[in-house]
């Protein structure tokens, strides 16, 4: 695992990411902006969401970022990583290198899904405290107003005092976490088939997608229980004044026994396969 | 009793329907250096992959120190090291990182002084902080190497070691394999194009071709089956010297260059006078030629597609 966590660090992706997630946070920043100036005729005072007439303060910035970021873009990371891992590995042949040492295949491939978790983990983190941070200097906190629409935040107005809106924040690290951890195993499953991480990472994007694109479309309701990508974002049940926490627990549950199973996949998978 | 390290029989491997490796049977000793030649696309690769637990055989038996490669994998690489061509390494790690984090894969982690010394031997110690990007060619050999020598293994693996090696560097290397044979007891396995130093080192070769063995034995016993006879003629013309030994029964003689081959063996000088006689020419030369062991191969080669066309 050290060698694993040293190479990643020497890596350009932590970087890259990094600074994609800058970037990103950036463009939400200007594009609230700029719908508030032009919503309220010039004055941008960041007070109307494109939802209703609701208030709007740091934190539902941070919220609203963190929404999107960890649905659209962390699983893009995600799937980087995996790609990278086992995939780029085998083209690169530093597969076989770790393969001629004494270590068993699952203490390989261990280390690697334990390491690329953490790193998921970290971008979660990175992203949740990026969106906060501008919020708090672009706008400044307060208490935490929901109310429904599009985004399906919640189906009825939802208020929280700024110190239980944090600590709620703060119990969305370790929760979208999991969520990211689906499309990574995925991601890893692809990779031990594809001997290119282009196209491993490819595929592992294109197929979140799909499945995303499904399972927000009402006209699928049927398939949605199916897909992972349905149970992404149960975090948002944190954010009710009263948790349920039966239905995030179920939903996170469902969303365990997805990795689970795409990590059981992809080490049968690696565990045989040939290294050409 | 010490077991052969490598214990191959009736090794089949197929890529798909065609058949990169058939019958082939090998078993090394203990300190022994085998060198593995053949033309591109003959199988050594895939030989040496099969031995590393990478590829898993289509049919026969492969040991390596008693077990199965491919499902005993992690417990071959205790006793054994492989370095593949071309060197795959890590990046972004610096030479002395890259030794000691692969070293300490799966056992313990060698301390600094162990890591400098396999750099010393490879001749990369001025560079261990530099990183693995930055490497020629030759340097990446060189720290491939020296990966393979750390722990010391029992057996020794190498696919094309002397890539980018410079002449001198080559010298090093096959010093330091003679070290490790005769002073360690390291059983080693070169696979090779560079025909002088397999000649020059180990103490047998496999020959493969199309997959299959084509010859196992000492390099001089090759270079034996390799030997000709050139005969020139004081007088005459060369084709119709060569004619004249074909009528004679020596159905191999051929024109080379300013004389005529044939077979070693098959004429002794005062019988070659005579023939030359017989024949109004004359004998001008009589040599006995052993070729050098790439030619010997190369005639091997020429042979085999002969006999396919015929």
């Amino acid at each position: 695992m050290r060698l694993e966590f040293l190479r990643l660090w020497r890596a350009r992706r932590p970087l890259v990411a990094a600074f994609s997630l800058l970037f990103f946070v950036a463009l939400m920043l200007v594009g609230f902006y700029t719908y508030a100036q032009s919503k309220t005729g010039g004055h941008a005072e960041f007070r109307y969401t494109f939802e209703n007439r609701s208030y709007f303060n740091g934190l539902t910035f941070a919220l609203y970022t963190f929404y999107f970021g960890s649905l659209l873009v962390l699983p893009i990371f995600a799937a980087t990583e995996g790609g990278a891992q086992i995939a780029g590995d085998t083209q690169s042949g530093a597969m076989k290198l770790l393969l001629t040492r004494p270590v068993e295949r699952g203490g390989i491939f261990g280390g690697k899904i334990l390491v690329a978790g953490i790193f998921s983990t970290l971008l979660v983190g990175f992203l949740l405290g990026l969106g906060l941070l501008c919020g708090l200097l672009a706008v400044g906190w307060g208490d935490l107003d929901l109310y429904p629409g599009v985004l399906q935040m919640t189906e009825r107005h939802q208020h929280l005092p700024q110190e239980v809106a944090l600590r709620r924040l703060a119990l969305v690290w370790p929760a979208a976490s999991l969520s990211l951890f689906v499309p990574l195993c995925m991601s890893f499953w692809i990779s031990t088939w594809v001997r290119s991480p282009v196209n491993a990472v490819g595929t592992a994007v294109s197929l979140y997608l799909m499945m995303y694109v499904v399972s927000e479309i009402h006209f699928f309701q049927e398939l949605r229980p199916w897909f992972f990508t349905s149970y992404m974002a149960y975090w948002r049940g944190l954010f009710q004044a009263e948790i349920d926490w039966a239905e995030v627990s179920q939903s996170a549950l469902r969303l365990a026994g997805f990795g689970f199973a795409f990590l059981a996949l992809a080490f049968r998978r690696f565990r045989r396969r040939e290294e050409f | 009793m010490s077991q052969q390290p490598v214990i191959i029989e009736g090794l089949e491997y197929r890529f798909g329907r065609r058949k990169a490796l058939a019958d082939i049977d090998l078993r090394i000793g203990t300190g022994e250096i085998l060198g593995l030649v053949g033309p591109n696309g003959s199988g050594k690769t895939t030989l040496l992959k099969i031995l590393a637990g990478l590829l898993r055989p289509s049919a026969g038996e492969v040991r390596v120190f008693g077990l199965d490669p491919f499902r005993d994998r992690a417990r071959v690489m205790r006793r054994a090291r492989f370095a593949f061509a071309p060197p795959p390494l890590f990046e972004g790690l610096t030479a002395h990182e890259h030794i000691a984090h692969l070293a300490g894969l799966g056992g313990q982690r060698p301390g600094r002084a162990a890591v400098t010394e396999a750099l010393e031997v490879v001749g990369l110690a001025d560079r261990a902080g530099d990183r693995v990007r930055t490497f020629s060619l030759g340097m990446r050999q060189r720290l491939t190497l020296a990966q393979a020598l750390l722990p010391r293994p029992e057996l020794l693996v190498l696919d094309e070691p002397t890539d980018g090696l410079d002449p001198l560097a080559v010298l090093e290397l096959r010093g330091v394999l003679e070290r490790l044979r005769d002073d360690h007891g390291v059983t080693i396995l070169l696979a090779s194009h560079l025909m002088v130093e397999v000649e020059e080192l180990v103490d047998r070769i496999l020959v493969l071709m199309d997959g299959r063995v084509e010859f196992c034995g000492a390099p001089q016993e090759l270079m034996r089956k390799g030997e000709r006879l050139r005969l020139a003629p004081a007088t005459g013309n060369l084709e119709d010297f060569a004619a004249h030994l074909r009528a004679a029964g020596h159905g191999d003689a051929r024109v080379d260059g300013e004389s005529v081959l044939v077979a070693a063996g098959a004429l002794d000088l005062e019988s070659a006078r005579e023939l030359a006689r017989a024949g109004d020419f004359g004998l001008a030369a009589f040599a006995i030629e052993r070729p050098h062991l790439q030619a010997a191969l190369l005639e091997r080669q020429r042979q085999r597609l002969e006999v396919r066309r015929s």
